[in-house]
């Protein structure tokens, strides 16, 4: 007989102000099984796990265990009660052994002092039960990524986990690390414990699961039995059938010359992209899951990543080796975190703004600092109080805009975004879509990449897709069909439609 | 006036009150410093001489000195614990130079390249190899100390030219019964001209920067690795023009000075408000704290109470300030 280990009920979270992550969730995980969880970018799948594992607690709806409700603080008192989560960068201490890492917080022993033959004697069963071939005594830092991997599910099992949930374990493995960790799993549920697999490959899914469920939009769509359901169903069930919410504009064909011509650039994490153009006026989106490569390939483009490859700006050839060359090119990058990449959060807004363009000179001119970024910042509606106001003070949206504009000052005719939208209201991106319009229509040329196919539909000429750190179909969203697009960032090369 | 009106009150001029507590706040080591002097002037009548004020900047202007390149090297979010070594190599190569018949400006030129290329290897070393300035200036605290002893074999050098004491301790008249040494001037015209390069070139907005946020400065173009070697550099000539200072006052190469100077120089740079994370502070809380910590000694030897005391108080009120500096970043919000 089949029992549920987990149930989730209607479970919401709502994030003030006015973000709502999940929506009337539920889910139900039996014993013994790999149970999947799918979801595109955004779909509420991190929040559902950090609920479940206790990191987040829900708005509404309620968790049981067994079946018997359960109300969880901490991923401490979670983990107590056998729920286990291995997050996708494995939170082991490299510079520990296996052992020490195993029991960390939880070591055998009395007063204080640790009983190290009990600790050894039930690691290596631990170890055992993963079918792991390392000695508990050999540091993490030594080992490959799929052996700390398995260390973090032995890690679950000396915890006496009833249910382990995996979030994103392919990420870093390859196919032959990702089999072992396959027959461990399978070893696992024979054993009678639970699996929750999140992953948003499809194949794997095929291979390691059981039933799987679809979460859209922070909503579960259905649980489907996995040998019962097509692709087909299943990804019409992760992307859904409503239209776009943002409106696409109609744009007047590119005519400008090309002004980026990516011939091949191959990079770090196997980043291999070949025959990419960019025109001038054109807004070029990149899609594509997390990992796809859009900004290995974007920090490539601008000097803070090393690669090989053939590129020609404005015909020349072009192989920037550091973000100022780049930069003295009339290229701007706008970062994905603005926080850590993008501001000098406490610095005010106005040497933000004009960072990258104050090495024309020796002095620096506060007021003409000032009066540069004062108009652009106005075209750009910027909300602010005072040009010396820490930048850290204003909102997400304005904050980019300070970004932008350092760019816009700088002079600059190439301009590569890295998810602008992130952390902003529909309202802040309409705006920050708009500005790119008119930054395009002026005759910049831009490069977006983004998660949200939605907004580059809206907002593009032309959509690239990323796989796997290749550019593996180009569309033109006046024609090609959303789905279609949206399968491909899914399923990859196979399934280019052209 | 309508009731809505009294019940807000203009946001883009805040209450004249309110503003002086900003101030007071932004600037508090000019408050304590302030409240400091008031106490000490009424535990003794001599403090608030002239003589004894020339003195206070004579007696401060070796670490001053110091603890404006360490300024520089801390808002770039690193430190510098070569420095005392520093001092002391170049007050000795200072002093055997001339004792080996160079011109003394000649002495002390080659003397400041030698510190500044101290600082700029170090510098270099840290930024080029990505390893901590910790551990890279503590190497060189070590062996810059061994190489001030093998000099001489840790003999003192005597016997300098006179002029060259005249650098430290011409009196220059500013105020009628009123002069200052030159060295507690020189200590105050650097201070003046580092405000000024922090301020006004864009030098100094790249130390700021740098320190701020290094990848942000990184990808806006900034060279960062330059500007670490750089502020390393400064503080490098900064460290030998104390160590000059410090053989001219003392008329004597003492291979065993300025031990403990990196500590006391850091300390000066903190309680100044200057943050060890970077990106935050100045050379004008530098400046104050450095006269703090003199007053400090001051008021103890007036007093009659021995260097036990001040250690124990100095340590005491470097905690205090460092508390209040975290208390105001709690209050602005800025964790």
């Amino acid at each position: 007989m089949t029992t549920d280990v987990l149930t989730v009920q209607q479970v919401s979270k709502k994030f003030p102000p006015n973000i709502i992550a999940l929506e009337s969730a539920s889910l139900n995980v039996r014993a013994g099984e790999v149970h999947c969880l799918l979801g595109a970018n955004g779909a509420g799948k991190s929040t559902l796990l950090k609920i479940i594992a206790g990191a987040f607690r829900p708005t509404d709806g309620s968790l049981l265990l067994d079946g018997k409700p359960v109300d969880l603080h901490s991923p401490s008192q979670a983990a107590r009660l056998g729920i286990s989560m291995i997050y996708q960068e494995l939170d082991l201490v490299p510079q520990l052994t296996v052992e020490q890492n195993l029991f960390l917080g939880h070591a055998p022993g009395r007063f204080g002092l640790i009983n190290h033959r009990e600790r050894r004697e039930r690691a290596a069963a631990a170890l055992k039960r993963v079918g792991a071939h390392f000695k508990p005594e050999a540091r993490v830092e030594t080992l490959s990524v799929a052996n700390q991997q398995l260390t973090a599910i032995a890690r679950s099992l000396t915890m006496d986990a009833k249910i382990i949930i995996m979030d994103e374990p392919s990420a870093s493995l390859n196919e032959t690390e990702l089999e072992s960790v396959f027959k461990v799993i399978r070893e696992l549920v024979r054993q009678g414990v639970a699996i929750l697999y999140v992953s948003h490959r499809l194949g794997e899914l095929r291979e390691i699961g059981d039933r799987v469920t679809v979460l859209r939009g922070g909503r579960t769509i259905e649980t489907f039995d996995v040998k019962s359901t097509g692709d087909g169903a299943l990804v019409e069930a992760i992307i859904g059938k409503q239209r776009s919410l943002i409106e696409r504009k109609t744009r007047e064909p590119v005519t400008g010359d090309v002004v980026l011509r990516v011939n091949r650039l191959r990079g770090p994490e196997g980043l291999d992209i070949s025959g990419l153009d960019v025109r001038w006026g054109e807004v070029v989106g990149l899609t594509g899951l997390n990992g796809s490569g859009r900004t290995s390939f974007l920090k490539s483009l601008f000097g803070a990543n090393r690669f090989d490859g053939d590129i020609k700006l404005e015909g020349k050839s072009f192989h920037p080796r550091h973000p100022a060359h780049a930069i003295r090119s009339g290229i701007g990058l706008v970062p994905e975190n603005r926080k850590t990449e993008g501001l000098v959060l406490h610095a005010p807004i106005y040497k933000n703004a004009t960072l990258p363009s104050m090495r024309e000179s020796w002095l620096t001119r506060h007021s003409l600092q000032k009066q540069k970024t004062a108009p652009v910042l106005k075209s750009l509606s910027t909300k602010y109080g005072r040009p010396e106001q820490a930048v850290v003070q204003l909102s997400g949206g304005n904050q980019q805009k300070v970004v932008l504009a350092k760019w816009i000052i700088n002079g600059a005719r190439v301009l590569l975004l890295d998810e602008p939208s992130r952390g902003l209201d529909i309202g802040a991106k309409a705006d920050l879509y708009n500005l790119v319009d008119r930054l395009a229509r002026e005759g910049a040329a831009v490069i977006v990449a983004s998660s949200e196919l939605d907004e580059l539909y809206a907002a593009c000429d032309t959509i690239w897709v990323f796989h796997e750190g290749r550019n593996i179909g180009k569309y033109d969203p006046s024609v090609a069909d959303r789905d279609a697009i949206l399968r491909a960032t899914i399923l990859g090369e196979n399934h280019v439609q052209h | 006036m309508s009731n809505t009106e009294t019940a807000l009150p203009p946001a883009d001029t805040p209450a004249f009150g309110k503003r002086l507590v900003d101030l007071a706040i932004e600037y508090n080591f000019i408050v304590i410093f302030l409240a400091v002097v008031v106490i000490a002037t009424s535990l003794s009548s001599n403090f608030l001489t002239f003589t004894n004020i020339a003195n206070l900047f004579q007696q401060a202007a070796v670490v001053g000195v110091v603890a404006i390149g360490m300024t520089f090297v801390i808002l770039t979010g690193n430190i510098d614990l070569s420095v005392g070594s520093v001092v002391a190599l170049c007050g000795m190569l200072v002093a055997v130079l001339m004792s080996h018949g160079f011109d003394p400006f000649v002495a002390v030129a080659i003397t400041a390249l030698v510190g500044t290329a101290c600082g700029a290897g170090m510098g270099a070393i840290s930024a080029l190899a990505q390893v901590p300035s910790f551990i890279v200036t503590l190497a060189g605290l070590v062996s810059f100390r061994g190489i001030t002893y093998l000099m001489t074999d840790g003999v003192p050098v005597s016997g300098l030219p006179q002029g060259f004491a005249s650098i430290s301790s011409t009196m220059i008249p500013l105020l009628p019964g009123f002069s200052l040494s030159s060295m507690g001037l020189i200590f105050v015209v650097l201070c003046i001209i580092a405000g000024l390069v922090l301020r006004f070139t864009v030098f100094g907005e790249y130390v700021f920067a740098t320190g701020g946020n290094p990848e942000a400065a990184r990808l806006s173009g900034l060279p960062t690795r330059f500007m670490i070697t750089a502020v390393f550099a400064v503080s490098g000539f900064m460290a030998a023009l104390g160590g000059i200072l410090l053989t001219s006052r003392l008329r004597i190469g003492q291979p065993t000075a300025a031990q403990g100077l990196e500590l006391d120089a850091i300390a000066a740079v903190v309680l100044g408000g200057t943050s060890l994370f970077g990106g935050r502070g100045g050379v004008l809380g530098t400046f104050f704290a450095v006269m703090l910590l003199q007053v400090l000694r001051n008021i103890f030897n007036l007093l009659g109470l021995g260097s036990f005391y001040q250690m124990t108080v100095t340590g005491i009120i470097i905690v205090a300030a460092i508390l209040l500096n975290r208390f105001i970043d709690h209050r602005k919000g800025r964790g």
